[in-house]
């Protein structure tokens, strides 16, 4: 992949500081580095055996950005190894520095194909079928029914991919597991299309209206005709080859009765067992060797996985055979319609729910299917999907005074509670799961925004797990592991009581310790205001039953100092704001082009991150220049005969 | 042992010599030959007996289901038993099984296969069973349900638990069941084929694709080929699996997916009749629905929990009752449909019914105060001949369910001296006498003075749904006395649990038009058992 990577970025890199590399570089990194990495073995993933040249260098330049790390931090030479001079040092940094400052121009991602996620092939297969594949479970109170999609129950997990999101397959393979279960699922749907609960559907596909009373095996061949055409067309997400169309009417022809419903099965199972269904983008049109813009369909299909985890539907479709949809005002109206649809929900259930890591609240409360556990669950998604398709700012993720409440979660919103509507249990029902409400913030305190949900706070217990989250998801700071002679968090010493936060003070006065910690820490105690249950301790009625005050000041690395975390969210609002800007638009970018981010990237992302500063943009206008950007919109195919490139890897 | 060389001897020359001439009942034992017979040393088969559980949840309401007076031979079906009266001549009903005291939900969802809810360290009696009669069939059990967990208390979702006393998965979807007994290429050679034409199909589309693909499209269509390449290795690595019985599975139909718990539940119960008469399993356990289950029973009109409804003492409306009944009835159809699922079909030459023992019941007897006594269990099927069905069995004291549970280990040839709390099966079900637990006479009588009363006589409930609250004494040759008392002497004299058997019970009287009436009880004494049946545990 990298190598291949590397092919393009020669195309327009200039070949300058040649001799620099091959003279001051590549013999520092011989004498001290090519020990542990590349020559006796390689340590860490970094190899820098294979790399003679600057082309070489070039190629790799996210490890010249992990060797600006190190060395600055003065993670490496290891201790007891050979060390730099201070000369050498600066050297490398210096050169490293020069090679990272190029500019690069933004250009498309290799054009990959991928195969769709569990949840995209679930989606994908009910709105084909018109009907979802359901787990048969009698559903009741308090019962914890488990996956009730039959897809999802069936299909194994699918990891997060390197982007960190499932929908970057790139790095899991199609096994043999997968492959019964894609053979069990498409007999599953086809057996139902042709069962009177799929009569729907199957008149819809083969255009004409059948009662419940036809009998499948009465299909004319003409019908069949235009049922497998239909089928094969929305199953594949652009029109049907005539070359397939006339091979599959040839296998039909001549035939009747059961027979004919055979054939017609098996010629639709078929479709569904085949790449072009299983993964996106291997019917896409185009040219190898060049960048070029996606075709229309391809593009329609990009933007429908991106916004509804699903295939594009019948207006996608007609915008893409007219062209129409390669026009950036039309994206821009489509994706307000798209938002519009429920089918938008997967922006919160799966982009903001990987994003975020709330999937760690379900474990939680993995034993409480009932209210309170409910509530605890639905409270961050239901407020994302608010955000995400009501044209609210992308900063309210930080600052809001709208959030969503049930029975169970209200209390923690003291009396604004009193302005939901009544809730009137049904006689005869013990106990039942309520809906959340829409609850504007008035009065409740220390509340507003996702970083003071209940259930975050409670998913994160404590200042480290609370800081490393804000550092990670919201600031988008990648601490990398602790070091692996991190020393444990010293007990107090005798005589002497300390506090947790005082013994993390002795802890940062390690100098590897205090690396992340002094990142970690003070976001982290600025939340000690709230307890692990969520509870907020500092509010006027609360305080009065402190036994000790509670200390939620602190000081960002950058000098900025606050007394409270509502002077910090102040903080993330102002001076930080670019960052979590930032993040937000990588991750967003990074779920919408299924893969990781490159250096090539970098460019879309600071356009969309200063126009949405600027505007202080909403998740809408956020969505709309991703789908109207250079990366979701172009691409690059990689020419077949580097095959043998890859081959020397 | 000598009779059975007998008749072997008998068949091998009747078939060589008398051919057509066969008298009948020689014709069955050639039969029983044929296919899925367990062979004894001797060469002879006979056909595999099965084991199969029915699991109603929330006990029931007495009133409407316990049988009042009646016989061995000779009783009327209670009104809750009706849906399944048709099969009388098939069952025999168990009356005063139970154990002492009060049961949670979750202690009676055990007791019902593990004969007490300490019993928590060792195998239910379905799974032992399963141990011992399931050579030979491609499932050892299935462990089934309706519904997800009850997390609350988790034990109230399961009546199957493993060696160490663990719970054992469920499944709940019919078509899933029907597909690995029935669907799996390994069991049957026309699925083997058609998926092997189908991949071959699929890999040429996709060769067609791979001349124009770009490199990336290359990659990811050698990760496609190779997956089929291992699926297609796999499928021609499965030895065939001759199908028992030599049914052909594509010919089975597989149940549409239900729109509701009833269609639901009767898929699943078709899958259970078709998994037993292949022999694909011979142990089974369904769970009807967790015990403590909300379940709100839409489809029968009903808007109120089944749990709330149970508790029909405190939660006292007729119209409650009546939901009640429905859901209670229900249940009861449901027993129905699988005894004449189970008669439906043949296995050799008889019924399949008459080689299955199917035991049906729950953990608690009344839903309200949960008492553990009376807990209603039937057994259906003949056993292959060890059941003696077609009766009423009443024990005069209440008999644990473990006693039933070792009759029914010792049926299925499993050596075991004891299960759970009990080491000695209970008599009676092959027909064997149980004299000794019939109930010995008692005297009947009534004292009163100043507005106490004394009586002694067998305390029923009121059979008129109007009055749940109700209980009766009966006096010989004088009317009986009427017991109306509220929650509080109901649940702490347990009154439930005395229900059907004679008891003294003194208290404060009054006297209504000519009525007697006890308003509140001040103590009861058993005439023969446990006057103090205790509140926890049981």
């Amino acid at each position: 992949m990298r190598k291949c990577l590397g092919i393009i970025v020669l195309d327009f890199i200039l070949v300058v500081a040649a001799t620099a590399f091959e003279k001051d570089i590549r013999p520092i990194l011989e004498n001290t580095c090519l020990k542990c990495h590349g020559g006796e073995k390689v340590k860490g993933k970094v190899d820098f055996s294979g790399i003679l040249n600057l082309e070489q260098a070039e190629e790799q330049l996210d490890l010249w950005e992990k060797v600006v790390d190190v060395l600055e931090t003065g993670d490496m030479p290891p201790e007891d190894e050979r060390q730099l001079t201070t000369g050498e040092t600066r050297t490398i940094l210096d050169w490293c520095h020069k090679e990272l400052a190029k500019p690069i121009e933004a250009q498309p991602g290799i054009f990959q194909p991928r195969r769709l996620s569990a949840p995209e092939y679930r989606n994908t297969l009910r709105s084909l079928f018109g009907f979802d594949l359901k787990v048969s479970i009698a559903t009741a109170e308090q019962t914890l029914s488990g996956e009730q999609s039959l897809v999802l129950k069936l299909l194994p997990i699918d990891p997060p991919g390197v982007s960190g999101f499932v929908n970057d397959t790139h790095g899991t393979k199609l096994s043999p597991i997968l492959m019964d279960q894609y053979l069990h699922l498409s007999d599953a749907a086809l057996e139902k299309l042709f069962s009177i609960k799929g009569r729907k559907q199957l008149s819809f596909l083969m255009g004409v209206q059948k009662s419940e009373a036809w009998k499948p095996y009465d299909i004319t061949l003409e019908e069949a005709n235009t049922l497998i055409s239909n089928f094969i067309s929305r199953a594949l997400r652009r029109p049907i080859k005539a070359k397939m169309a006339t091979q599959v009417s040839k296998s039909l022809e001549r035939k009747i009765g059961e027979e004919l419903l055979k054939a017609i099965k098996f010629e639709m199972k078929a479709i569904l067992m085949s790449p072009a269904f299983l993964y996106r983008g291997l019917l896409m049109e185009g040219k190898p060797g060049i960048q070029q813009s996606v075709d229309s369909f391809e593009l329609a299909e990009r933007l429908s996985y991106f916004l509804w985890e699903d295939r594009p539907d019948d207006e996608l479709t007609e915008l893409a055979s007219s062209g129409e949809i390669s026009k950036p005002g039309i994206i821009a109206e489509q994706v307000s319609r798209m938002l519009l649809s429920p089918n938008s929900r997967s922006l919160a259930e799966s982009f903001a729910v990987q994003w975020l890591g709330l999937a760690n609240i379900d474990d939680m409360f993995k034993n409480d299917p009932g209210d309170r556990g409910h509530g605890m669950r639905t409270q961050p998604r239901d407020f994302l999907h608010y955000l995400f398709t009501e044209e609210r700012p992308v900063m309210e993720l930080i600052d809001s005074r709208v959030t969503f409440v049930n029975q169970s979660t209200s209390g923690f919103y003291g009396k604004d509670r009193q302005r939901l509507a009544r809730f009137h249990k049904p006689q005869g029902v013990e106990r039942q799961r309520t809906m959340n409400q829409r609850l504007e913030l008035r009065e409740a305190e220390g509340r507003g925004g996702i970083l003071t949900m209940p259930s975050i706070l409670i998913m994160n217990r404590g200042p480290i797990l609370r800081g490393t989250w804000m550092l990670r998801r919201i600031l988008g700071v990648e601490l990398g592991e602790p070091p692996a002679d991190v020393p444990p968090i010293k007990p107090s010493p005798r005589g002497q009581k300390l506090s947790f936060r005082e013994r993390f003070a002795v802890h940062r006065e390690n100098a590897s310790c205090s690396r992340c910690h002094n990142k970690i820490d003070p976001l982290g105690f600025a939340l000690d205001g709230y307890d692990n249950n969520g509870r907020y301790l500092l509010g006027e009625a609360q305080k009065k039953n402190l036994k000790t005050p509670i200390d939620t000041s602190g000081q960002l690395p950058g000098g900025e100092t606050f007394e409270d975390f509502e002077e910090l969210k102040a903080v993330f609002m102002t001076s930080q704001r670019e960052n979590i800007v930032r993040n937000i638009v990588e991750q967003t970018l990074t779920y919408a082009l299924c893969r990781e981010l490159k250096r090539f990237d970098q460019s879309t992302v600071n356009t969309i991150t200063k126009n949405l500063c600027r505007d202080n943009g909403t998740w809408k206008s956020l969505f709309t220049q991703i789908a109207n950007s250079l990366p979701f919109r172009e691409t690059f195919i990689q020419n077949a005969k580097h095959e043998e490139s890859k081959l020397e890897d | 042992m000598k009779s059975r060389n007998w008749r072997i001897d008998r068949r091998t020359f009747l078939r060589g010599a008398a051919g057509a001439l066969v008298p009948l009942p020689f014709i069955n034992l050639m039969e029983g030959s044929a296919d899925n017979g367990i062979r004894n040393l001797a060469g002879d088969t006979q056909p595999p007996v099965r084991f199969m559980t029915l699991f109603k949840p929330n006990g029931v309401h007495p009133p409407s289901w316990n049988i009042n007076g009646g016989m061995e031979n000779d009783f009327r079906m209670s009104p809750l038993m009706k849906p399944f009266a048709k099969h009388k001549e098939d069952l025999i009903i168990l009356d005063n099984m139970g154990d002492f005291g009060f049961s949670s939900h979750s202690n009676s969802t055990r007791r019902f296969l593990s004969g007490h809810h300490n019993n928590r360290k060792s195998a239910s009696v379905d799974q032992i069973i399963a141990d011992k009669i399931s050579a030979g069939t491609t499932h050892r059990s299935l462990e089934l349900t309706t519904e997800g967990l009850f997390t609350n208390q988790i034990d109230c979702s399961y009546i199957s638990y493993d060696k160490k006393g663990g719970r054992i998965p469920r499944e709940s979807d019919p078509q899933l069941v029907f597909d690995r007994l029935f669907r799996n290429p390994l069991r049957d050679p026309n699925q083997r084929r058609h998926i092997s034409s189908l991949l071959d199909r699929v890999s040429n589309d996709a060769k067609a694709l791979q001349r124009i693909a770009g490199a990336e499209d290359q990659a990811t269509l050698d990760e496609y080929f190779t997956a089929v390449r291992e699926t297609e290795k796999r499928l021609e690595k499965m030895a065939p699996v001759s199908g028992s019985k030599g049914v052909d599975f594509s010919s089975l139909v597989r149940p549409e997916s239900g729109v509701n718990l009833n269609e639901q539940v009767e898929a699943m119960l078709d899958v259970i009749a078709m998994a037993l008469w292949t022999d694909s399993t011979r142990c089974i356990s369904y769970m009807l629905g967790n015990s403590n289950s909300r379940m709100i029973f839409d489809f029968l009109g009903i808007k109120k929990q089944h749990h709330y409804l149970s508790h029909f003492f405190r939660n006292f409306s007729r119209s409650n009752i009546d939901s009640l009944l429905k859901i209670s009835l229900w249940h009861m159809e449901k027993f129905d449909y699988l005894l004449s699922k189970l008669k439906s079909y043949k296995d050799h030459h008889g019924r399949l019914l008459d080689h299955c023992v199917v035991l049906y019941g729950s953990g608690m007897g009344h839903s309200d105060n949960h008492t553990a006594q009376r807990i209603p269990i039937v057994l259906a099927g003949k056993g292959g001949g060890q059941l003696k069905t077609g009766r009423y069995l009443r024990y005069s004291q209440n008999q644990e369910l473990s006693r039933l549970h070792l009759s029914l280990l010792r049926m299925f040839g499993v050596e075991s001296d004891s299960f759970a709390n009990s080491s000695s099966p209970l008599p009676g079900l092959g027909g064997g006498s149980f004299d000794e637990y019939r109930e010995r006479p008692f005297t009947s009588w009534v004292k009163s003075e100043q507005g106490k009363m004394t009586v002694q006589g067998r305390l029923r409930m009121s059979d008129n749904l109007d009055e749940a609250k109700v209980f009766y004494m009966d006096i010989k040759d004088k009317p009986p006395v009427r017991i109306e008392i509220g929650f509080g002497d109901f649940h702490g004299f347990n009154v439930a649990y005395h229900v059907g058997t004679p008891i003294t019970l003194s208290g404060n009287s009054s006297e209504r038009n000519g009525q007697l009436v006890i308003t509140r009880i001040t103590e009861i004494k058993s005439v023969f058992g446990n006057s103090k049946p205790g509140k926890a545990g049981g």
